[in-house]
């Protein structure tokens, strides 16, 4: 029989645990500060500060080259660094894009003068990078954006929108996708291009959107006019639309995925231990979220093994996302089966904090990174049903 | 041998066994035969050439004449019993020669149960005790159980002949029974496995139950996209519809997620551990147990009217797979399990007993 997906398995070496404990070590006395409001944001929470003392521990870009500020170590060396900082709810969020994305599409297909003058500053937690794909009109439907790059003398001038771009507002770059040839209604996907643009550059507005959670995490872009010089064009003209959606795999199935709710299941345990006996639904609820916590990072390192031997594990990583995000929407609604809390937000109570973010912020994780009828889309090819 | 030459002969082993095991299976596990046996009849001829073939004793030890695999390697073995749904305990059979080669017990060469309950032996080495529901053990000369007795937890064979069976009607309508021991002698006795827990032979049984739900689960996905795509309605076939499309691409991550599981649990089996052994499988039986529940109601709606009928090959798979979430403990029993050692260890303990890897 042969399937439509494949998980060898990928294990940690035991030699990761001095890594592992360094990590502890250091989020432990970091974590004194966060609220469980915070901690809820998980890899959305942002704090340069924060993202320069990763950096400065070698954290970041850890597997790029070290002539480009990177540490040389292993794709397994940087797992473990991530799970542990999404199991802690780290504020990872101004260092995340950069050393998810970013850096790597930078390190792949960049020029050597990007190299040099962004990936040190990536890695040293510095520089925060967003990504430029969704527009007012093109959501799912990526291929119909119609934000343009027009020729000009030494290099491009950007005209459009680009929108839900996370934290624009406080980050120092983008990496945009815009049509460098064309039409929406006829080329689609071909004549695509990426360019690297500084968020501070004329003729450029960042509008913040205030989210059902009442804070600010997206930002509605416009570009009238900006330029960007040909040195910024990332990989090759009109090619970007195969070089961001090579990046997807390793935004689809990275831990992030799955681990974004994942703090709250600590503190529903203690609440159901303080509460006195241990019901029957609460063990049940507790041992299924563990049984799928366990496949699902299974699942993650698998595909992680696969990426470190050069594959491209499209259809796992869409299945693991999937599976993922559900089980992330998941775990507010388990707190509320098992623990009796009032619908109120008590200050300084990290449950409660941590809960009320969640449960207002978890729609949004079957939307980000590809939608669910995305992944279920890309699934059903994958199974030959399209 | 050096130990990665052993697991590259290993899984040689296991591709060519499950080679010739699938070969085997698809020529002749028709719905035919499913029928016949659901009827009653025990196909010797059948298990006669699994066994030629060497399977009954992939998972025990060279020493003792079997092909020596992990449960690793049999993954695809066991997944392709679960697949084809051969009726003979071919699964219960490896299972039980596996531990007995472990205990140093002598295999009898013929078809053997396990129990998954504990039961009772008394200072003279005599058996008591019951377990409610005991797969083929009308079939079965043996029965392989763990009984706890003043000298701790002891691996025994009993001769079926010397319990008292109950026939049980199940859902997938195989030879099952109710089986009492009242102070039986049993033909052996040793000190039971390390690998096993305070759960017993549940553990194992649990993993085995899993492959199978898995190896089920692929089935029935591969049922269904033929189906899919073939199967016209409104003037395309029904899997051009998005409707279908996202139902099969969720079996398929249910699916996708069974098999993890239940290789992830074959590989704590495989560490000899007794707390990863029982760790694994309840992970497994949960997660195998939860995804046939789903799974099983997506291939029903998938099907349709003609999915339900007694003609169609679909509800030889369906019974099967609720028949086996509830065997060795069901997705429920298991989590519950979980849930009480993970809710005594404290919130704090969480995330570093998913990382370790004992």
């Amino acid at each position: 029989m042969s399937a439509a997906f494949h998980y060898p398995p990928f294990e940690i070496p035991p030699e990761l645990d001095g890594l592992r404990r360094e990590v502890r070590a250091f989020l432990s006395e970091a974590s004194q500060q966060w609220s469980g409001w915070d901690i809820g944001h998980s890899w959305m929470g942002f704090d340069r500060a924060f993202s320069r003392a990763v950096g400065q521990r070698g954290w970041i870009g850890m597997t790029w080259p070290r002539a480009y500020g990177g540490h040389g170590r292993s794709a397994l060396e940087r797992y473990v660094v991530v799970e542990e900082m999404l199991a802690a709810g780290a504020p990872v969020g101004a260092h995340w894009v950069g050393d998810r994305q970013s850096g790597p599409l930078l390190l792949r297909i960049g020029s050597e003068s990007q190299k040099q003058r962004f990936l040190p500053k990536i890695a040293a937690g510095e520089a925060a990078f967003c990504i430029g794909l969704s527009e007012p009109g093109s959501g799912s439907d990526l291929a119909s954006l119609r934000s343009r790059a027009t020729r000009v003398d030494g290099g491009w001038k950007l005209n459009g929108r680009k929108i839900w771009t996370t934290y624009a507002e406080h980050c120092d770059f983008m990496i945009g996708l815009f049509r460098s040839q064309g039409t929406a209604e006829v080329e689609r996907h071909k004549g695509l291009s990426q360019f690297l643009i500084d968020l501070r550059s004329s003729g450029l507005e960042i509008r913040p959107i205030v989210d059902l959670t009442g804070e600010a995490h997206f930002n509605e872009i416009v570009f009238d006019d900006v330029f960007v010089s040909d040195a910024l064009l990332v990989g090759r003209e009109n090619e970007g639309w195969a070089q961001a959606n090579a990046e997807l795999a390793f935004e689809r199935s990275g831990p992030d995925r799955y681990m974004s709710s994942f703090p709250l299941l600590p503190l529903a345990i203690d609440a159901v231990c303080e509460a006195g006996t241990i019901d029957r639904l609460s063990a049940r609820r507790i041992g299924e979220a563990l049984a799928d916590i366990v496949t699902l990072r299974e699942m993650s390192l698998s595909i992680l093994g696969q990426l470190a031997a050069g594959h491209t594990p499209a259809q796992e990583a869409a299945l693991t996302k999937d599976l993922g995000t559900t089980f992330e929407q998941r775990l507010p609604e388990l707190v509320r089966e098992i623990t009796d809390n009032a619908p109120v937000i008590s200050a300084g109570d990290k449950l409660s904090e941590m809960q009320a973010y969640l449960m207002q912020s978890v729609p949004s994780y079957s939307l980000r990174g590809g939608t669910r009828e995305i992944m279920r889309g890309i699934i059903a090819r994958g199974l030959g049903l399209r | 041998m050096s130990s990665a030459a052993a697991s590259d002969a290993g899984a040689e082993i296991a591709d060519l066994l499950g080679d010739q095991l699938a070969r085997l299976f698809i020529k002749k596990v028709t719905r035919e035969a499913l029928a016949a046996a659901e009827q009653g009849r025990f196909d010797i001829a059948l298990w006669k050439e699994i066994t030629d073939i060497g399977a009954a004793s992939a998972l025990a030890s060279e020493a003792v004449g079997g092909a020596g695999l992990s449960w690793a390697q049999a993954g695809g073995l066991l997944q392709s019993l679960g697949a084809h749904a051969p009726p003979v305990p071919l699964g219960e059979t490896m299972l039980a020669s596996w531990m007995l080669a472990l205990a140093g017990i002598e295999a009898l060469g013929a078809p053997l149960t396990v129990a998954g309950g504990l039961l009772q032996v008394d200072g003279e080495g005599r058996v008591s005790g019951e377990d409610a529901l005991l797969s083929w053990a009308p079939h079965a000369a043996a029965i392989v159980a763990v009984a706890q007795g003043a000298g701790g937890r002891q691996l025994v064979l009993l001769a079926t002949a010397d319990a008292e069976l109950t026939a049980q009607r199940t859902l997938d309508r195989l030879p099952a029974a109710r089986v009492a021991m009242r102070g039986v002698q049993p033909l052996n006795i040793a000190p039971a496995p390390t690998v096993l827990g305070a759960t017993g032979l549940l553990a194992p049984l649990a993993v085995l139950r899993a492959q199978q739900l898995a190896g089920g689960l692929a089935q029935v996905l591969a049922l269904c996209v033929d189906y899919a795509n073939t199967r016209s309605q409104f003037g395309k076939t029904i899997g051009k519809f998005q409707a279908i499309q996202h139902q099969l691409a969720e079996l398929a991550e249910l699916t996708a997620a069974a098999q993890v599981a239940a290789g992830y649990a074959a590989r704590q089996l495989d560490s000899g551990n007794a707390d990863s052994a029982e760790r694994g499988a309840a992970v497994a039986k949960i997660r195998a147990g939860l995804s046939a529940t789903r799974g099983a109601a997506i291939a029903h709606q998938v099907f349709g009217a003609i999915g339900t009928t007694d003609e169609h090959i679909l509800h030889y798979h369906t019974r099967r797979l609720w028949q086996w979430r509830d065997e060795a403990g069901s997705e429920a029993w298991w989590a519950e399990w979980l849930g009480h050692r993970l809710l005594a260890a404290g919130g704090a303990e969480l995330w570093s007993g998913i990382v370790s890897r004992d």
